[in-house]
């Protein structure tokens, strides 16, 4: 075994483990009580930067209102505390409820509306915490404060200053544990793709709602345990600690450190913690500092500390860590698809005035490739867009053998449609083969709670998630790159990439926008081979493509869409010389058949 | 009545920022959270101008609407121009504000200013109610700037070109439009027009480096009563909000106040998500 390899068997976990036991053991080896008092400050925000993290790094969600939702926790667990309830694992159940709660009522405008107005009521909980805990203030004390909290026990045993400080890294680091288990699994390449593009999202099965959902509520569980441990260090609470400069160095600290990873949250919050937050003649200053790191990471460090260590990492991998060749795929490449017949009546879709489709009626069968032409703004991408579910038919009806497409998008997808998009849609920040597997998130489903503890349900998709990741690449040809950055790929190869991972679900029926558009010669070549593989396979083959050779070529019937109605239907030769279809691409009646609409101004 | 006019001169100021994001909005695409801030800035440049320096008023306007539309071309240039992403706008124009926030701060303190209004400071009786000169001023000037907004918009080739930029960038860019140009433009705009409302809601609000927060996130409620990217939208929604809260206050108690405005904008977003003037848009890929 040569030192790359043994160098590749540690896990990238070990020395945050390290560093946690050591972290942990440092009250017992008696350091003052200033130092733990900054220790367990800088868990507390930590975990309030990984909760954001969650929401803003991975699922792409403005969820910012973590301030609000450790305020809830914090006072939650203050109000325990001062009635009799100290066991700190109450407590923490407790304000994790409520945490809940909160994060789940400030997602609402998320579900329904844009990024920014996620924002902006998140924010807004944020501003209204003070006039809410002056309406309770019998249990809350207003704005004068929570007095009166009795000092925190874990199962009926007292905690002292050192212990409480060891509770606090230890719920931290599991807290982390969790977090990293989860956005390392596939459900955290879903937020990922969530992120990238809620289109996309949908179109692999992803339900956008659910994932939303368990963004706002994931995210707002830490938030509500930095409440517990909050309260219970100085055992007094006070509105003050839980404002907007808290809300805005909790977004400095996520950007500083990197919002999409798992130990920047960390990074961000010690920097912070130990740099601005710790001294009171820097204090007024503070709001200057976090502005600018906000400005300046912003534009300039947009992966964050850990963004920046992650590029090094791999520079070093790459030069003396070089990674063994994956054998070749041993499998059946290609088992038998079980295609469903698409059929299309009468469908009619308008936009404003516009009509973009006008009683369309098609079919398309499985293991036959069907083709759908026609100039630009015929409206072929829009009908794959009305058979993805993304619009809603003002007539007409779509099925999939003899059952009415379902509704949304993911539903659609789910029933075994699946597609490519004419403009690749490829999430950023992962490889090319967690790219492709994320087109199975949904073909087989696990639960969160699974992936977060590694259950054997877990490894076994994950298995599965890994083996058809390798055929689905080795078909198109693309297993050397496996590895590779997604976003680095050139246009073509980003095609073939969205061909692999529409592959992967075993779908029922293909739809492929323009997926030969960007491809050189060569790589055309290989394309058709697959294509026609596939249909002998058994898939059902939707083309929308403006190369008419390849169409001709492929195709085994052919429908001219022109102006939102279909102008023709055939067989490639029936196409390759119809009167109107000549008349529609050349502009001008045709008599001599020697001029192939390949020629004509369709060729961009 | 008090009560009503209060709020309607608060619903004024909201409707105010409503109408900057809308200038920013519309002309290129961004959502400028330190707009409030633009205007409370203006508020301290009057202090300035007023107390500190003892200028006339017509000089403190000016003063006002230049130092606001300097500042917000800096932040076009250095929060906005290489920024592309809606997550990254959030993070630097929040920047931006905070920023904003904490150089106030230091310079001008923690503590309210007041800033004399140029005007009569008597207070008048208007159908039944008691209200502050500057109060109905605030009422005019966000009425005016409305008008002037939406005929600029509709009837300028300025307004439709901007217009254009907002739809398809690179489709106006090829029309030959100077995308960056207008860019810079509307936060000039936008800028000096928070800069010279600065001495008339100085009065009202005071100058305190606190302000910019809470009047950001009311304007946003009013742009969302309204929706997004129309003008009259921000005036009655900005003017709606400036009611609830003062009726609420008046009504309920002080600690109901902001939180009526969040019920108020709950309810728009779960009920009518694109607003009273918004229109939805369809196409997705």
């Amino acid at each position: 075994m040569n030192l790359a390899t043994a160098a590749r068997r540690i896990p990238s976990w070990s020395l945050p483990l390290v560093l946690a036991v050591v972290v942990a053991l440092l009250p017992v080896l008696g350091v003052g009580s200033s130092v733990l008092r900054q220790v367990v400050l800088v868990c507390i925000l930590a975990l309030l930067v990984s909760g954001l993290n969650l929401s803003l790094g991975y699922a792409g969600e403005l969820a910012l209102g973590q301030a609000a939702i450790y305020a809830g926790g914090a006072y939650v667990s203050g109000y325990l505390g001062a009635h009799g309830q100290t066991d700190l694992l109450v407590q923490l159940v407790v304000a994790c409820g409520v945490a809940l709660v909160l994060g789940l009522i400030t997602g609402i405008p998320g579900l329904r509306l844009n990024k920014w107005a996620l924002a902006m009521v998140s924010f807004f909980l944020v501003l209204l915490v003070p006039d809410i805990l002056d309406l309770f203030e019998e249990e809350t004390g207003g704005r004068l404060g929570l007095t009166g909290i009795e000092p925190v026990t874990l199962f009926g045993l007292p905690l002292d200053r050192e212990a409480f400080a060891v509770a606090v890294v230890v719920v931290t680091a599991l807290w982390i544990v969790v977090f990293r288990n989860l956005v390392t699994s596939r459900h955290g390449t879903a937020f990922l793709v969530l992120r990238e593009s809620p289109v996309l999202a949908s179109s692999t099965g992803i339900s956008v709602f659910r994932m939303k959902l368990s963004a706002y509520a994931i995210g707002a569980l830490p938030a509500g345990i930095a409440g517990t441990l909050f309260a219970n260090l100085d055992q007094y609470l006070s509105p003050e600690s839980f404002g907007f400069a808290l809300a805005v160095s909790i977004l400095a600290a996520s950007i500083l450190g990197g919002s999409a990873s798992v130990y920047g949250a960390l990074i961000g919050a010690v920097i912070l913690q130990l740099g601005p937050l710790q001294s009171t003649e820097f204090e007024q200053y503070a709001l200057i500092v976090y502005g600018l790191l906000l400005l300046v990471c912003g534009v300039l460090l947009s992966s964050g500390i850990a963004g920046i260590v992650g590029r090094l990492r791999k520079k070093v991998e790459r030069r003396w860590l070089p990674r063994e060749q994956a054998p070749p795929y041993e499998g059946e490449l290609l088992p038998d698809l079980d295609g469903a017949r698409l059929s299309v009546e009468g469908l009619s879709k308008s936009f404003g005035g516009l009509h973009a489709l006008d009683g369309v009626t098609l079919d398309a069968r499985p293991g036959e490739v069907t083709a759908l032409i026609g100039p630009n703004g015929s409206g072929k991408t829009t009908m794959l867009n009305m058979i993805c579910g993304y619009y809603r038919a003002d007539a007409g009806e779509i099925r999939l053998d003899d059952t009415v497409s379902p509704r949304a998008p993911f539903q659609v997808a789910r029933a075994g449609v699946a597609r490519t998009f004419q403009t690749p849609s490829i999430p950023s920040g992962i490889t090319v083969a967690e790219a492709v597997r994320a087109g199975r998130y949904a073909t087989e489903h696990t639960s969160f709670l699974s992936a977060v503890l590694r259950l054997p349900a877990y490894r076994r998709a994950r298995a599965r998630d890994l083996d058809e990741a390798a055929r689905v690449l080795t078909l198109v040809g693309l297993q050397d790159l496996a590895h590779e950055d997604a976003t680095s790929l050139p246009l073509g190869t980003r095609r073939l990439l969205e061909v692999a991972r529409s592959l992967i679900s075993r779908p029922r029926v293909l739809l492929f926008d323009e997926v030969a558009s960007g491809l050189d010669e060569d790589e055309v070549d290989r394309l058709g081979e697959l294509i026609r593989r596939l249909r002998d396979a058994g898939a059902t083959i939707v083309l929308v493509e403006h190369n008419f050779r390849l169409v001709l070529a492929l195709a085994d019937r052919i429908h001219v869409l022109a102006r939102g109605s279909i102008l023709a239907t055939g067989s490639p030769a029936e196409i390759e010389n119809h009167p109107d279809v000549l008349r529609e691409y050349l502009g001008t009646p045709v008599a001599s058949a020697a001029a192939t609409p390949g020629g004509g101004r369709d060729d961009d | 009545m008090s009560a009503i006019w209060a709020g309607l001169a608060l619903g004024a100021i909201y409707g105010l920022v409503a109408l900057g994001y809308n200038i920013v909005f519309v002309s290129s695409g961004v959502f400028n959270f330190a707009h409030a801030q633009l205007l409370m800035l203006g508020t301290f440049v009057a202090f300035f101008g007023t107390v500190t320096l003892g200028l006339p008023p017509w000089l403190v306007f000016v003063l006002a609407a230049v130092v606001v539309a300097l500042v917000a071309v800096i932040e076009e240039r250095t929060a906005i121009r290489f920024v592309r992403s809606t997550e990254g706008l959030l993070v630097t124009t929040l920047g931006f504000a905070t920023l904003l926030d904490g150089a106030t701060q230091v310079i001008w303190g923690g503590e309210p200013l007041q800033v004399p209004f140029f005007g009569p400071s008597e207070v008048v009786s208007v159908a039944g109610g008691q209200v502050f000169p500057v109060e109905l001023v605030l009422i005019g000037a966000m009425v005016l700037l409305t008008i002037v907004f939406v005929l600029v918009s509709r009837f300028s080739m300025l307004g439709i070109a901007m217009l254009a930029v907002s739809e398809d960038r690179e489709a106006a860019l090829m029309r030959g439009i100077n995308v960056r140009a207008y860019a810079v433009g509307a936060f000039a705009v936008a800028g000096a027009v928070a800069g010279a409302l600065g001495p008339l809601v100085g009065p009202k609000t005071f100058a305190v480096a606190t302000l910019g927060t809470a009047l950001a996130l009311k304007g946003f409620v009013a742009m969302a009563i309204g929706g997004f990217g129309s003008a009259p939208g921000a005036l009655i929604g900005g003017l709606a909000v400036g009611l609830i809260e003062a009726l609420a206050g008046r009504y309920l108690g002080q600690s109901f106040a902001t939180l009526m405005v969040f019920v108020a904008l709950l309810a728009v977003l779960l009920f009518k998500p694109t607003g009273l003037f918004g229109h939805a848009r369809e196409r997705v890929v």
